[in-house]
C-alpha cells in the first residue's frame, strides 16, 4: 500500500494522522449513536433522572470507544 | 464507509465497478477480524479463571472462536452495503450522502429479513441512522480540514486517483 506518496505532495496526511483522524471520527460517530440508542435502551429499562444521565453517558463512552477503535483499524489497514 | 464503518467513497464505483465491492468486503473482514481480536482478547482474558496460563489460553480461545465470526459478519455487511451503494450510484446517476444512507438502511433491512418485518424496520433505522451520522461527521471533518489547509480544494478536481491511494476526506467536496 502506498503510504505518504500520492499526487498531493505535502498535503497528504501521514499514516498515523489518518489513524488518529479515523479514531476521532469514529469516536464522534459513536458518541452520537450512543446518545441516541443509549437513551432509548436506558429509558426502556426504566432509568430516570440522574441515573438516566449516568447510563446514557456510559453507553456513549462505550460505543464511542468501540467505534473509534474499529474506525482507526479501518483507516490503518488502508494506508 | 465501511466499508461499513468508513467513508464509502474511497474508490469510485463507476470506474472500478466490481472491484470496489470486493475491496470493501475484504477490508471489512480485516477490520472486523482485527477489531474483534482486540476486544475478544480483553474479554477472554477477563472471563477466564484466574492464573496467568488460564487467562492467556482463554484469551486465545476467545480470539480464535469469535474474531473470524465478527470479521465474517462485517464482511457480509460491507459487501452488501457496497453492492447496494454501487447499484444506487448506477441507477440514480449521482453520488451523494443519500446513497450511502439508503444503502445502509437497505443493508440492515435485508440482513434482518429472516427475523420478520418489525426487526427489518428496526435494523433499517439503525443502519440508516448510523450511516447518516458517519456521512455527517465526514462532511464536517472535510469542512474543518479544508479550513485548515487553504490549498485543499485541489483534491476535488483530481479525476479519480488510483484506488485506495486517494485521501479519505476530500472526496466529499463534490457533494457540496
Amino acid at each position: 500500500m502506498p503510504v505518504a506518496v500520492g499526487p498531493y505532495g505535502q498535503t497528504q496526511p501521514s499514516c498515523f494522522d489518518r489513524v488518529k483522524m479515523g479514531f476521532m471520527m469514529g469516536f464522534a460517530v459513536g458518541m452520537a449513536a450512543g446518545a441516541m440508542f443509549g437513551t432509548f435502551s436506558c429509558l426502556r429499562i426504566g432509568m430516570r433522572g440522574r441515573e438516566l444521565m449516568g447510563g446514557v453517558g456510559k453507553t456513549m463512552m462505550q460505543s464511542g470507544g468501540t467505534f473509534g477503535t474499529f474506525m482507526a483499524i479501518g483507516m490503518g489497514i488502508r494506508c | 464507509m465501511s466499508r461499513n464503518f468508513e467513508n464509502a467513497t474511497d474508490t469510485p464505483c463507476s470506474v472500478f465497478f466490481p472491484w470496489r465491492i470486493v475491496d470493501d468486503c475484504g477490508g471489512a473482514f480485516t477490520m472486523g477480524a482485527i477489531g474483534g481480536g482486540i476486544f475478544q482478547a480483553v474479554k477472554g482474558f477477563r472471563n477466564a479463571p484466574s492464573g496467568m496460563s488460564h487467562r492467556m489460553r482463554g484469551s486465545l480461545t476467545a480470539i480464535k472462536t469469535r474474531a473470524p465470526q465478527l470479521g465474517g459478519s462485517f464482511a457480509v455487511w460491507g459487501g452488501l452495503f457496497s453492492m447496494i451503494d454501487c447499484s444506487l450510484v448506477k441507477v440514480r446517476g449521482k453520488e451523494d450522502p443519500w446513497n450511502s444512507i439508503t444503502s445502509g438502511a437497505m443493508t440492515g433491512a435485508i440482513l434482518a429479513a429472516r427475523n420478520g418485518p418489525v426487526a427489518m424496520v428496526g435494523s433499517a433505522a439503525m443502519g440508516g441512522i448510523l450511516l447518516g451520522l458517519i456521512e455527517g461527521v465526514g462532511i464536517l471533518l472535510t469542512r474543518f480540514a479544508s479550513s485548515q489547509f487553504p490549498t485543499g480544494p485541489q483534491f476535488a478536481e483530481e479525476p479519480a486517483p488510483a484506488p485506495m491511494s486517494g485521501p479519505s476526506f476530500g472526496d466529499y467536496r463534490q457533494y457540496q
